[in-house]
């Protein structure tokens, strides 16, 4: 019997689904498709389903939940980043891996959706701020070694302050797979043996889809649970990023980022000179209110001594004028004599007035 | 501690502390001086570390972009 030149391969069915996965993945590995979501669907809180389109087709999409971190709803316009796949039964599907919105309008819907599920967990909760170290030595920075945004801040840095160990996670702050590196970054510092005493993630100004990266919700909740406290500074002062919101403090730029967290070493040397310099006044106050007190003690001390002085005068001068009443010679002006002997009769006795001494004999002695 | 090893934030809180004492309960005009001084030296210290000092600033080595 003659052989068939081409023959024609008859497969299982099984076999074919497999040959033909193996076609799409080797031709597809990976594809980004961008449409409208409809139909979505979370399946027993795990699995999501739903499809994308556009006004001239339909894809069905699958993936689970821990790999949807933007929220996604019906009319969404999304860029799906997946693997075209035949499932066993024979449906066509996306396994998607990345959902992230597309143009202006999804970008803000889905940024207003996440940030009003973020706020429902608290994570913007003023409670839930900490405060910075005020002289930090140790921190750790997140950034592109390549960013704009790094050399200003590192500028900055050194312009302000110095003595500070800086040690950077080099990640990426754009485009696919950068959230997650952001992520792992946060874990890394958070896993040290010696913790930075704070977290600075930076990148300069951008799209808004440069900047969807810093409103991805894992990362958000990364920052949220971080043990070491975050400063975000991304993109320019007027950028919002939820990663701002979440973040103990947030700086409008890298730049500021720097300026909130060192002080200026000139302004600090200069106050600390004036701080010292302020206790001369101080010491010189004080001297002169001890001067003062003295001063006070000493008029005090000579008006006591002065009074004592006086009393003592006027007790002598008292003294003076008892001791001279009682001076016989005194006595004698007033008309009194002085009588010496004794008074017997027969007796010479010496009678002695103010002018004049009498010596007389005595008569008589009559007791009264 | 020697002073030498201390850090700038150390020198600072040791300068608001002496700042302090002199209006504190404790003040005395005859150890003002001596305290005075030491102010003065930290001030110094303070000046001369930031002048001198640089900031470290080190890449981790670690790549991010796996797990």
């Amino acid at each position: 019997m003659e052989k068939s030149k081409n023959p024609t391969v008859v497969y299982s069915v099984s076999d074919f689904i497999a040959v033909l996965n193996q076609t799409l993945e080797f031709a597809y590995p990976v594809v980004e498709v961008e449409g409208e979501v409809a139909s979505f669907k979370v399946n027993q809180g795990k699995y999501v389903f739903f499809d994308i389109k556009d006004s001239e087709g339909s894809v069905n999409c699958f993936m689970t939940v821990w790999q949807l971190r933007m929220p996604v709803e019906d009319g969404m316009k999304v860029i799906v980043t997946a693997i075209p796949k035949l499932t066993r039964w024979g449906k066509f599907s996306l396994t998607v891996r990345v959902v992230r919105p597309s143009g202006e309008g999804a970008i803000k819907k889905s940024f207003e959706l996440l940030k009003a599920k973020m706020a429902a967990e608290g994570l913007f909760e003023p409670e839930r701020k900490r405060i910075l170290p005020p002289l930090p030595k140790h921190i750790g920075v997140i950034s592109s070694t390549d960013a704009a945004g790094y050399a200003d801040f590192i500028k900055i840095l050194d312009d302000r302050w110095s003595g500070v160990r800086v040690e950077v996670a080099n990640v990426q702050v754009q485009g696919a797979g950068s959230a997650d590196q952001i992520i792992r970054a946060v874990n890394y510092f958070n896993q040290q043996e010696v913790l930075p005493e704070v977290l600075v993630l930076i990148r300069g100004g951008g799209s808004a889809d440069d900047l969807s990266t810093f409103n991805d919700e894992l990362l958000i909740k990364a920052i949220a649970g971080s043990r070491i406290p975050i400063i975000v500074g991304v993109g320019h002062e007027t950028d919002e990023t939820l990663a701002d919101l979440v973040a103990d403090v947030r700086a409008a730029t890298p730049s500021n980022a720097a300026q909130i967290l060192v002080p200026d070493k000139k302004e600090f040397i200069s106050s600390s000179y004036s701080t010292v310099r302020s206790l001369v006044p101080r010491m010189l106050q004080t001297i002169e209110q001890q001067k003062q007190g003295v001063r006070h003690l000493l008029v005090g001390a000579i008006g006591l001594t002065g009074q004592a002085i006086d009393q003592e005068i006027i007790k002598i001068q008292s003294t003076n004028m008892v001791l001279s009443q009682l001076d016989p010679g005194k006595v004698l002006t007033r008309g009194y004599a002085i009588i010496r002997g004794k008074l017997k009769k027969g007796e010479i006795i010496e009678i002695e007035t103010f002018k004049d001494i009498l010596k007389v004999e005595v008569k008589n002695v009559t007791t009264k | 501690m020697s002073r030498q090893n201390k850090s700038i934030e150390e020198k600072t809180a040791e300068l608001r502390k002496l700042v302090s004492w002199f209006d504190g309960d404790q003040f005395a005009i005859e150890e003002a001086l001596e305290k005075f001084k030491q102010a003065e030296k930290l001030a110094e210290e303070i000046e001369q570390d930031l002048v001198t000092m640089k900031n470290e600033i080190e890449v981790v080595k670690r790549k991010f972009d796996s797990e």
